[in-house]
């Protein structure tokens, strides 16, 4: 095993381990078992990191370099911000969403096959741009995608009258609600700038990647979050409909990540 | 364990509030009754325990069936001519143990794992420590009672979930609403449950708002809670600035109907609203529920969810008897370890006394100098100490294990311990000052002749 792969191996190996401590804090509880997923949260993140210069010393190419690597640093960057944004929100219990998630994104960066770099005309000031606007626009609607999780969950627990166990240990409903619209409002305009940055290229260089499925998804997402933001203002969409633009719109930008992963192995 | 361990008395289980009410005691009352009991009954240590659910006492005697039967005649004469022997429980030793951290943990209460018990529990041994009847026995064991109470509220479900109806309607808003502090509550009727509801809530910093059909009662209960009074008919618009509303008023069809509440909806641009409906029957159309961000709950969810509480702090008391029963070893581990260093330093005493007394005998017949005598006495020290090694090894040991108090005895009856007055370690000049025997319960009367329980 070479050097990269197993530090590749322990940092998935660290997520799995925390996704399962959050997994039974969330079920269970229990402030011990909150804090050793935690510490397994931070010890991925570090090994996570290692793995990012490690790759980088070795193969010479910059996060940015490839759509794979790329999807690493943004697995990173999402376990990272909740790391730093949780204890001040008390919504720790989150992880059980969140770092399942970074674990699934890891995984999906090592899903490599024949890795085609960015082509030599994309290639441009814009694009070290394009990608640092889109990886943290995202990162922030993970995070808001975690606490829409949340709230569906909690407002069908209250619904049908089950408010022990699990309602008990997840926020409360309008804490989530608030968070949520909060991160949508962060990431909105970074992820309006990779739309616009994205559509430049695929302006000039249409006929090297053309009008993809890719786009499409992207043009989708930013529409759902759009909504959110504008509808709450409005008085519409509050709560549960707020809730569900929001994991809608963060499966449309994962659909289109997906895109370009896949067509960098065929 | 500790044999001399009673608990005597009768709770909401074993007798009705008629007879409770006439042995309950007052707290300026405790301090006579105490000293009375340890006076008649023969105490050594007591602890009155009065609360509207029970009344007993937790003591320690030399004999503890005497003791009992002492106290059942001072109860006796309290309920006169009604007799209570049939209402009261005893317990001796371990189990005596066991009931009191059961007590203190909330496990032999009305509502289980309820925690104002623990406090009960604390105030009466407070009390008693104030009128001087508690001393190292009972010190210990309650101690060890409220640490054990401590360790199963934060690691069992016993307490965990309230069951009463308004601290749950309480616990659902803080579980919508996160911060409860200027939210607004809107009580509508002015209903004693409803109260007790909003009272709680504006203790979390909520504002309160009454509607009520007649306004003067509207004013009293909003002068009496802190809050302000509405007229009626600003109901709608109440509605659409509130959090959380509270209904129960008495009457016959729906108050906040579903057609109001489309409208209030709109006006409340759908921000989240839960409405506790507690009037019997319903205040609010139950097709409220089904509009988007509001949140009905009436009497019946309540109580369902009261039930599933209940339920889950019933299973938590298997994990809550588990740490009881640790503690309870402890403590029995405790005990036998303070009824042997008496036992120990006896032994000693005894040993060392039979071989000095020989050499004192012999000494005076044999013409040796002063220098040899030294020898001779350094090696009668040294024989005893070889003597004494393997038994008080032995006699350590097996103060863990369950035949520690068998072998206890046996070395007590042996040598003899504790029947001759030289013997009697309190008296010896060798005792060191820790062992000495420390007096706890004046009213226990003349010194024991093995006070084994007062090294506390």
């Amino acid at each position: 095993m070479s050097t990269v792969t197993a530090v590749f191996v322990l940092a998935v190996a660290c997520y799995a381990v925390a996704s399962a401590l959050f997994g039974v804090d969330l079920g269970r509880g229990g402030a011990k078992v909150e804090s050793w997923a935690t510490g397994a949260l931070g010890a991925a993140t570090g090994v996570h990191c290692i793995y990012l210069v490690v790759d980088y010393a070795l193969s010479g190419r910059t996060p940015v370099a490839t759509v794979h690597q790329t999807l690493a640093l943004l697995s990173l960057v999402i376990a990272v911000s909740f790391l730093a944004t949780m204890r001040r929100h008390k919504l720790p219990v989150l992880g059980a969403f969140i770092t399942p998630m970074t674990l699934l994104l890891l995984l999906a960066a090592a899903f490599k096959g024949h890795v085609a770099e960015v082509p030599e005309p994309v290639r441009s000031f814009l694009l070290p741009f394009h990608i640092l606007v889109n990886v943290l626009g995202l990162a922030a609607f993970a995070l808001a995608f975690a606490a829409a999780v949340a709230y569906v969950i909690q407002e069908q627990l209250l619904r049908t009258r089950q408010v022990g166990g699990v309602f008990q240990r997840l926020p409360a409903l309008d804490v989530l609600d608030s968070w949520g619209f909060r991160l949508v409002t962060i990431g909105f305009p970074l992820f309006t700038l990779g739309v616009v940055t994205g559509s430049i290229w695929a302006a000039r260089l249409g006929n090297v990647f053309g009008f993809s499925t890719g786009q499409g998804f992207a043009l989708l997402a930013w529409v759902f979050f759009a909504c959110v933001l504008l509808s709450r203002a409005a008085g519409g969409w509050r709560g549960r409909r707020a809730a569900i633009g929001t994991m809608l719109g963060f499966l449309c930008a994962l659909a289109a990540i997906g895109g370009y992963v896949l067509r960098g192995v065929s | 364990m500790p044999d001399k361990l009673l608990v005597l008395g009768v709770s909401f289980r074993t007798a009705p509030l008629a007879l409770r009410e006439r042995l309950a005691v007052g707290e300026d009352q405790a301090h006579q009754d105490l000293e009375a009991l340890m006076k008649n009954a023969g105490l050594k240590e007591g602890v009155l325990l009065s609360t509207c659910n029970r009344v007993e006492l937790i003591a320690t005697a030399d004999s503890p069936e005497q003791a009992a039967s002492g106290t059942m005649a001072y109860f006796n004469q309290r309920t006169s001519p009604e007799k209570i022997d049939g209402s009261v429980y005893r317990h001796y030793g371990r189990d005596a143990a066991r009931h009191l951290f059961r007590v203190a943990c909330g496990l032999d209460s009305m509502v289980l794992g309820e925690p104002q018990i623990l406090g009960q529990v604390k105030d009466a041994f407070a009390a008693a420590q104030g009128a001087g009847t508690v001393g190292g026995f009972l010190g210990r064991s309650f101690e060890r009672g409220f640490s054990v109470a401590k360790r199963v509220r934060t690691e069992t479900g016993l307490a965990a979930g309230n069951v009463s109806v308004s601290s749950i309607a309480c616990d659902l808003a803080e579980k919508i609403f996160g911060d409860l502090a200027g939210r607004r509550v809107l009580l509508v009727g002015a209903g004693k449950m409803s109260e007790v509801a909003a009272r709680s809530l504006t203790a979390r910093g909520a504002q309160l708002f009454v509607v009520n059909r007649s306004p003067e009662r509207a004013e009293s209960l909003a002068a009496a809670c802190g809050g302000t009074a509405k007229p009626l008919e600003a109901l709608a618009t109440e509605l659409a600035e509130a959090d959380v509303v509270i209904s129960s008023t008495s009457k016959r069809d729906f108050v906040i109907t579903y057609e109001l509440m489309q409208g209030v909806c709109k006006m409340r641009r759908h921000r989240p609203l839960f409405i506790i409906d507690i009037a019997v029957p319903r205040d609010v159309d139950p097709r409220v529920d089904s509009l988007r961000n509001v949140f009905l709950y009436d009497m019946d969810d309540l109580q369902k969810v009261s039930r599933e509480n209940l339920a889950a702090r019933e299973r938590a008391v298997v994990d809550a008897e588990r740490l009881i029963d640790a503690e309870l070893d402890e403590l029995e581990r405790w005990a036998r370890s303070i009824e042997l260093t008496p036992t120990i330093i006896a032994l000693r005493d005894r040993v060392r006394g039979l071989l000095r007394g020989e050499l004192e005998k012999t000494l005076p017949k044999l013409a040796i100098a002063e220098s040899e005598r030294k020898k001779l006495e350094g090696m009668v020290e040294a024989m005893a100490n070889k003597l004494l090694h393997a038994p008080l090894t032995e006699l350590k040991q097996s103060q863990a294990s369950t035949d520690g108090a068998t072998l206890l005895e046996a070395v007590q009856r042996l040598f003899r311990l504790g029947e001759e007055p030289g013997s009697i370690p309190s008296t010896a000049p060798s005792v060191p000052a820790a062992a000495k025997p420390i007096s706890v319960a004046p009213a226990a009367g003349a010194v024991d002749a093995r006070p084994r329980e007062r090294h506390g």
